[in-house]
């Protein structure tokens, strides 16, 4: 099987880190480039933490482009869930020696896509604004694009999270908007799946036979990770944008319903939030295929295989 | 010498804009960029751009297409009000509008291959200090170059922007002007930018306190007597409908000419009324006021904190640009023969 051409968009971040690791290593998978955008935190520092990651892997070769430095249209909020670097837990990473691409990520893409001989997959596991912002600047790249899958966004209803916004939808909805509206093939893979392929202790079990040094990093990663979602959500860490990452690999892993998804960007507490149309009342048609269901366990086997190999 | 890169989104005054850069004394035109407004498409507006220059054999003039539609933009059925705005002109001044806004022809040149914002950007890095931006439509190409650049704040001369009201009622809302509205967010990108700004607002051009500055039959007639070339016959040729138009439909004393008016503002600021510097905040929210330029003057209880970089033009010298912009569209006919 050929492997399926992919530029990767992220803001590391824990689960971006492993993504990003899955990616590197899976045969199914030809990572173009990778570019960074501001989020999980400041962009010096993701852009910082994807380097180092490529260097503690072996991955020099892959090309990093950083991005923009705030959201399109707001100031720039921080997540929570990383840390103040955005990669705690792993101080023993080396700093990077590795130099970055000079483009801006937008530019950098652009250059990507325009040489690309098939259309490439983009996988966005940050704040939509290096994408939506590509967007806005080269539409005319449109066909380039195979499909977008990203990491994002919450059905807007009660769930047992009851939060109506996610973060990188929350971060900067206006981009969000700019890549929903674009006609494009999305794929919105949100909390609705993502808070499903949680590490509790049978998962940690697992990933500590892996006595690796990835392993352990990984590892050391997760228990970082699991901390904070432990004391804000009750529950382990969730692997949000691995399994963005498994979708591009095994699209099975997930079902999907197609809908109209609207950004709200005005709300007081709503802002962010990704309101789906499923019985076409707003007479919009659809235009996202949003994550409804995902098989946790064939994630995770697909996980542990990647980091074993 | 001023050096001005032009940013435009339309067809009418936006020519007359071009002709003036070109030939008011103490102006270097760096280049022109085009982006999707009131009058077309970023395609349709470049080609208006490259035809103007070529008119004027300045075809030396860098051209680059810019944004294709703005950062966020309005209710798909509110952005084309415009569109019907123009099926009531025509119902009203049936064959006369034959050439309003006509479809351009293919020109005789191509823009540059790069994008407007990379245009902005490496301009304004190659010359620090040097280049002001004149935006005479939606901020989007401006607010791209901010946000993909934010050094360039720190490098610009100044920003002008035309767009906005304060005194003048508001001519989409009651409250929000066309260019601010239509890119309420990028708008809010450059006032905040923390680069000096002019803002250049519907109450310097399209209110008839400012008459002297507007273009009348008169001046027309001014212009067929004095040296003739080809660029003051199109202007004799197309513009009597938009007078006409700016007449009877606005009752306004001629036809305004805003994007010359703040081309104007940066060679010749002794013309203008400024305030001093303010911050000046854009309204998102509802559809009622989204878009209202919103000036922070005096003493409130709540703190908005913002950059206060942003001079707002009060007044015009009508007749005394009006005089300029003659003798600049004068001064290319003159040029073109040399």
């Amino acid at each position: 099987m050929t492997p399926v051409p992919v530029l990767l968009d992220c803001d590391p971040g824990h689960d971006d880190a492993i993504a990003l690791v899955m990616a590197h290593r899976s045969p199914a998978i030809d990572l173009l480039g990778v570019t960074i955008v501001c989020g999980n935190a400041t962009l010096d520092r993701t852009t910082v933490n994807a380097l180092r990651i490529l260097e503690f892997i072996g991955a020099t070769e892959v090309r990093v482009a950083a991005g923009c430095v705030s959201p399109l249209a707001r100031e720039l909020v921080l997540g929570t869930a990383d840390g103040p670097s955005g990669l705690e837990g792993s101080p023993y990473l080396p700093e990077p020696k590795t130099k970055l691409d000079p483009r801006h990520a937008v530019e950098f893409l652009a250059d990507h896509l325009r040489g690309a001989t098939a259309p490439v997959t983009i996988l966005a596991t940050g704040p939509l604004t290096n994408i939506g912002f590509l967007l806005l600047k080269y539409p005319g790249l449109k066909p380039k694009i195979a499909r977008i899958v990203l990491m994002g966004g919450a059905m807007y209803r009660r769930t047992e999270y009851i939060t109506p916004t996610e973060f990188n939808i929350f971060c900067d909805p206006e981009a969000a908007r700019v890549v929903l509206d674009s006609g494009l093939d999305v794929t919105m893979v949100g909390l609705d799946v993502t808070m499903h392929v949680i590490v509790e202790e049978p998962q940690f079990a697992e990933l500590r036979k892996i006595d690796t040094p990835l392993g352990k990093v990984v590892l050391d990663w997760l228990k970082f990770y699991e901390k904070l979602h432990r004391g804000q959500m009750g529950v382990g860490g969730a692997l949000h944008d691995p399994l963005a990452l498994a979708v591009v690999i095994d699209p099975t892993l997930i079902t999907t319903r197609d809908a109209h998804v609207a950004v709200d960007l005005t709300g007081s507490f709503t802002f962010g939030a990704t309101v789906a149309d499923y019985w076409n009342e707003r007479g919009l048609g659809t235009n996202v295929h949003v994550a409804s269901t995902v098989d946790s366990d064939r994630f995770f086997d697909m996980l542990y295989a990647l980091l074993r190999d | 010498m001023e050096r001005i890169i032009l940013d435009v989104d339309g067809a009418g005054d936006d020519i007359l804009a071009i002709l003036f850069a070109l030939g008011a004394p103490g102006i270097a035109l760096e280049g022109v960029t085009a982006l999707t407004g009131a009058a077309g498409s970023v395609e349709q507006v470049t080609r208006v751009v490259l035809n103007t220059l070529t008119l004027a054999r300045r075809d030396d003039v860098p051209v680059a297409a810019g944004a294709w539609r703005p950062i966020v933009g309005n209710d798909a059925k509110d952005m084309e009000a415009p569109v019907h705005f123009e099926k009531r002109l025509r119902t009203r001044f049936g064959d006369r509008l034959a050439g309003f806004n006509p479809p351009a022809p293919e020109p005789v040149r191509p823009p540059m291959a790069r994008h407007a914002v990379d245009f902005i950007i490496d301009t304004i890095r190659s010359a620090p200090g040097e280049i002001s931006v004149v935006a005479t439509g939606p901020q989007t190409n401006v607010a791209m170059a901010l946000r993909q650049a934010p050094d360039i704040a720190g490098l610009v001369k100044q920003f002008v922007v035309l767009g906005g009201c304060f005194r003048t009622p508001g001519n989409v809302t009651p409250v929000s002007e066309y260019n601010i509205w239509a890119d309420p967010e990028a708008a809010r990108i450059v006032l905040r930018s923390g680069a000096p700004v002019i803002l250049v607002p519907l109450d310097i051009c399209e209110d008839n306190r400012v008459a002297p500055s507007m273009l009348t039959r008169d001046d027309l007639a001014d212009l067929a007597a004095g040296p003739r070339g080809p660029v003051i016959d199109h202007v004799i040729e197309t513009f009597p409908i938009y007078i006409d138009i700016w007449r009877e439909f606005f009752e306004l004393v001629g036809f305004p000419l805003d994007d010359a008016i703040a081309v104007a503002s940066v060679i010749r600021p002794d013309l203008f009324t400024m305030t001093q510097p303010y911050f000046v905040d854009v309204a998102l929210s509802e559809r009622l006021v989204r878009g209202q330029t919103v000036v922070h003057r005096g003493r409130q209880i709540l703190d908005f904190g913002g950059p206060v970089t942003t001079r707002i033009c009060e007044d015009l010298d009508g007749r005394g640009f009006m005089a300029l912009f003659k003798g600049a569209l004068q001064a290319v006919d003159k040029g073109r023969t040399q």
